[in-house]
């Protein structure tokens, strides 16, 4: 060992003298503005969250309500081939209820009652016909769908023109503005006034339920092998690898693989939800995996060693004991990949989701949508009415994303365990 | 018989023999215990017996019928063929076709009437050939199901090992399932490969990796396909987007928020921070491209025109970039912080005790030594940046232009992905199967950033004890 080197000879440092005083003023001032630079992070992000929360939002309700306008139709006296005593649906379609429903407005609103309306208006008139047949022998009053434009004028953004027809039915008192339970019933269509969600609703229902089906007893099955049963060889290693980079390849790579495999190779319906489901479940499964592997290492040994201990075989161990206390966890893994596959657009547009599709699936191998894939087609869209439908449709969206990821974080907290 | 009917039928069957199987387990193990022997009554609890003949009932019946489906269409279109009614058909290949698969469709009902009439009179025999190969599969398969049932039954003893049969099945399943990865896996390279072969057999791989030329359309419509294919613009935009615009937002935010939540924040602050952050990452990835689109792309267009830059799109790659850079600040933040969060405490007081102010103890000593983690988060954000579709779909354009003007519009790998593919898709064109090498180019670049991403966080990473 070397002696100990000499103390440096200098006098003890003047905290008070100016020269030190501003050094430390500097460094306190680089502080700071380290700090407030660490809390603009934040806050531009979270600035950042709430614009494009509001943004939808102010864009969205809007599409949740419509402009209504009341219409005053003299049945018994109007060109209607109906007769009140046989109403079928076929007779309806036959009953010349556009001519009607237009005659009646143009008696009501003018000679431009046609763009005051929207041209599905008639269908209104035959849902009432259909709900109240008596009212066809009276005059009766019944709220259609006003056009887009007077819809938008309504709400504030419309043209001038539309404007003041706004203006001039208000003060006859003739239009209202209702909830659009349009909006949640029906499907993709033409006309923004009539068109809804529940088709691309009940699709990605569907996908769901396939790509769930699919991916979580696979999931939990891989996790259980790799995680308990696995010897360390050449096979599970190439398994793990293939997980952790299937997690990683993005997920329209996903839906080229769907393209070819599903579609080209063992031809399944196109935009089925069952191609879908199929597509997003492959990409689930890595994630279910994961959280799986997670939430099985998280049960201590002691457990499996008790249950060992007085007799049981590994497969009892790993059914009986390990696996129900690793449940919650693996639940937990399995929303927050559904989440994900739920706002996936890309995979699907490449198995053909992105057709016009008018009907609800009734089945997995109907041509189906989603709502992702919906917003994108009506982002598309050039009639202005569109604007706040996609946006409506992004708000049910996002409830159900922060609703499913919400769940998995109450599970987490109330199943979490230490042991 | 259609197939939930006979899936629910064999079900059935399995729980009648899952019932059987344990009461003669029951029964013999009454039986031994009644004769008073020392030893343990049965082997396997009574249960596993009953499940060992439900597998035996169940699983080769079903596996039959899984082959037998996909062999009945073969055989009932010979049996069809053979029919007196096809003598009329015409020899040629092409529409021999298209009339059987009429006559198939109305006989299975998914279509209401035929259009050829020489269909109509294939739809009987079709009818009776397709009942008459399903009551055959059926009767083999209740067969089958009874056989094994039996079988299994029979060897039903005290001292026969139904648990250790039952859970070699289980541990099967098991390792069935763990394959799915890999055949996935196997999946994305095979066809990948597949498709992008017959695209290289078309177009010179080297001038689609180094061309700088990308108009596929004109080479759809036959205007030379040599130089049409050049993806360099592609990849300098999806570079542009991915790496530089939405890296210059993304690790500036997500580092500081990382370290000013580990660092500076109250707990309850962070305790509310944190998940927001992370809302950032689970919002869908079409709600921002329609908020670039709609939102963000028109007000910087409008800025840049203020600013005196007249050519600015209304589709520009800073559009695309700042929200993507926006969506990734989770991915850089949470990574940051798992890796500030490892550096032990006593570096951090260490670094105190010296008299360094707390941003002077993080630039100096924790970020230094989160360096690696930081890094690889960094890595993986690329990764995942440059594979994202939507937001650049809706918010980047399409015009393959090479330029580094944040206000030009660029175009995409995956935007081109996704042109390519929809539309009018036949899959003999190279402009088709152009969208196979993209994804075999894209799936290589990720694979590579995220092996060496994690590369670089295990081996970097400084060991503290």
């Amino acid at each position: 060992m070397t002696a100990p080197l000499p103390f440096p000879k200098r006098l003890p440092t003047d905290w008070k003298s100016d020269a030190m005083q501003k050094r430390i003023a500097r460094r306190y001032a680089s502080e700071r503005r380290f700090k407030a630079f660490g809390m603009a992070a934040v806050l531009v992000s979270a600035a950042f969250l709430a614009f494009l929360l509001f943004s939808m939002m102010g864009n969205g309700l809007r599409g949740f309500t419509r402009t209504e306008i009341a219409l005053k139709i003299d049945f018994p006296t109007s060109p209607l081939l109906l007769d009140p005593a046989t109403i079928s649906d076929h007779a309806l379609a036959n009953a010349n209820l556009p001519m009607v429903t237009s005659q009646a407005a143009q008696k009501l609103l003018g000679k431009d009652a046609d763009a005051l309306l929207s041209p599905n208006a008639w269908l209104s008139i035959r849902d009432a016909i259909k709900a109240d047949p008596t009212i066809l022998s009276r005059v009766a009053t019944i709220s259609v769908p006003a056009s887009t434009g007077l819809d938008l004028a309504a709400k504030s953004t419309g043209s001038p023109d539309n404007e003041a027809a706004y203006q001039r039915l208000k003060t006859e008192g003739l239009v209202s503005t209702g909830f659009n339970s349009t909006f949640l019933t029906s499907s993709d269509g033409t006309d923004p006034t009539q068109v809804g969600i529940w088709g691309a609703f009940k699709g990605s229902l569907l996908t769901m339920l396939v790509t769930l089906i699919l991916s979580f007893p696979v999931g939990v099955a891989t996790a259980l092998y790799l995680e308990e049963y696995a010897r360390k060889n050449w096979l599970t290693d190439i398994i793990e690898v293939s997980i952790n980079n299937l997690a990683a390849v993005p997920s329209i790579i996903f839906g080229l693989l769907g393209l070819s495999i599903f579609l080209n190779l063992l031809h399944l319906p196109r935009s089925a939800a069952l191609v879908g489901g199929l597509t997003l479940a492959l990409m689930t499964m890595p994630v279910i995996v994961i959280a799986g592997r997670n939430a099985i290492k998280a049960v201590p040994p002691s457990i499996r060693d008790a249950a060992l201990g007085v007799g049981a075989s590994p497969v009892q161990v790993v059914f009986h004991h390990v696996l129900p206390l690793a449940l919650p966890g693996i639940l937990t893994g399995t929303i927050i990949g559904m989440a994900r596959a739920l706002g996936e657009t890309a995979p699907l547009l490449m198995i053909g989701m992105r057709a016009f599709i008018a009907t609800p699936p009734g089945g997995v191998t109907d041509p189906a949508t989603v709502l992702p894939v919906q917003i994108y087609l009506w982002s598309d869209e050039v009639s202005k009415g569109f604007v706040e439908k996609t946006s409506a449709a992004i708000i049910v969206l996002l409830v159900f994303l922060l609703a499913m990821n919400g769940l998995a974080i109450y599970l987490r907290n109330k199943f979490e365990k230490r042991w | 018989m259609t197939g939930p009917a006979i899936l629910l039928l064999l079900a059935g069957l399995g729980a009648i023999a899952w019932v059987s199987g344990r009461a003669r387990a029951l029964r013999l193990k009454a039986s031994v215990q009644a004769q008073g022997t020392q030893r343990a009554p049965l082997h396997s609890l009574p249960g596993y017996h009953g499940w060992y003949v439900a597998l035996w009932t169940v699983v080769p019946a079903f596996l039959f019928l899984a082959v037998w489906a996909n062999v009945t269409p073969a055989l009932v279109t010979g049996a069809v063929l053979d029919s007196p009614a096809a003598q009329s058909l015409p020899s040629d290949a092409f529409s021999r076709g298209a009339i059987l698969g009429e006559a198939r469709a109305v006989a299975s009902g998914s279509q209401a009437a035929v259009f050829n009439p020489l269909s109509q009179a294939l739809v009987e025999p079709y009818r009776a050939a397709t009942s008459r190969y399903g009551i055959a599969g059926a009767i083999l398969a209740a067969v089958l199901a009874f056989a094994g049932g039996a079988y299994a039954f029979t060897r039903i003893r005290p001292d026969f090992r139904a648990r250790t049969r039952v859970e070699r099945l289980v541990m099967a399943v098991l390792l069935l399932a763990s394959l799915i990865a890999i055949i996935t896996t196997l999946g994305i390279v095979a066809s990948l490969l597949w498709e992008s072969l017959r695209f290289f057999s078309m177009v010179n791989p080297i001038d689609f990796l180094f061309g700088t030329k990308w108009s596929p359309q004109s080479a759809a419509l036959g205007y030379g396909n040599d130089d049409a294919f050049g993806a360099v613009p592609l990849f300098w935009g999806t570079i542009f987007i991915g790496a530089i615009i939405a890296m210059i937002v993304a690790i500036p935010l997500g580092l500081m928020s990382a370290i000013y939540l580990t660092q500076y924040a109250q707990p309850s602050v962070r305790k509310w921070m944190k998940p927001i952050l992370e809302v950032l990452a689970g919002v869908p990835t079409v709600v921002y491209g329609y908020f670039a689109a709609l939102t963000i792309a028109p007000a910087l267009r409008d800025f840049a025109v203020s600013i005196g830059i007249h050519s600015a799109s209304s589709e520009s790659a800073l559009a695309a970039g700042l929200v993507m850079g926006v969506m990734i600040i989770p991915f850089v933040s949470s990574m940051a912080d798992d890796s500030i969060a490892a550096v032990p405490q006593s570096m951090r007081d260490g670094s105190l005790a010296m008299g360094a102010t707390t941003s002077e103890t993080i630039r100096k000593v924790l970020i230094p030594a989160a360096l690696p983690g930081v890094v690889g988060g960094v890595l993986l954000a690329v990764s995942r940046a440059i594979g994202e579709t939507m937001i650049v779909v809706m918010a980047a354009g399409l015009a393959a232009n090479l330029t580094a003007n944040p206000f030009a519009s660029v175009t995409t790998v995956t935007t081109q992905i996704v042109q390519l593919l929809t539309g009018d898709q036949e899959f003999d064109s190279a402009k088709t199967l152009a969208a196979f090498a993209l994804g075999l180019v894209l799936f290589i670049v990720t694979l590579l950033l995220n092996i060496v991403a994690l590369r670089v966080v295990k081996k970097y990473r400084e060991a503290y004890e």
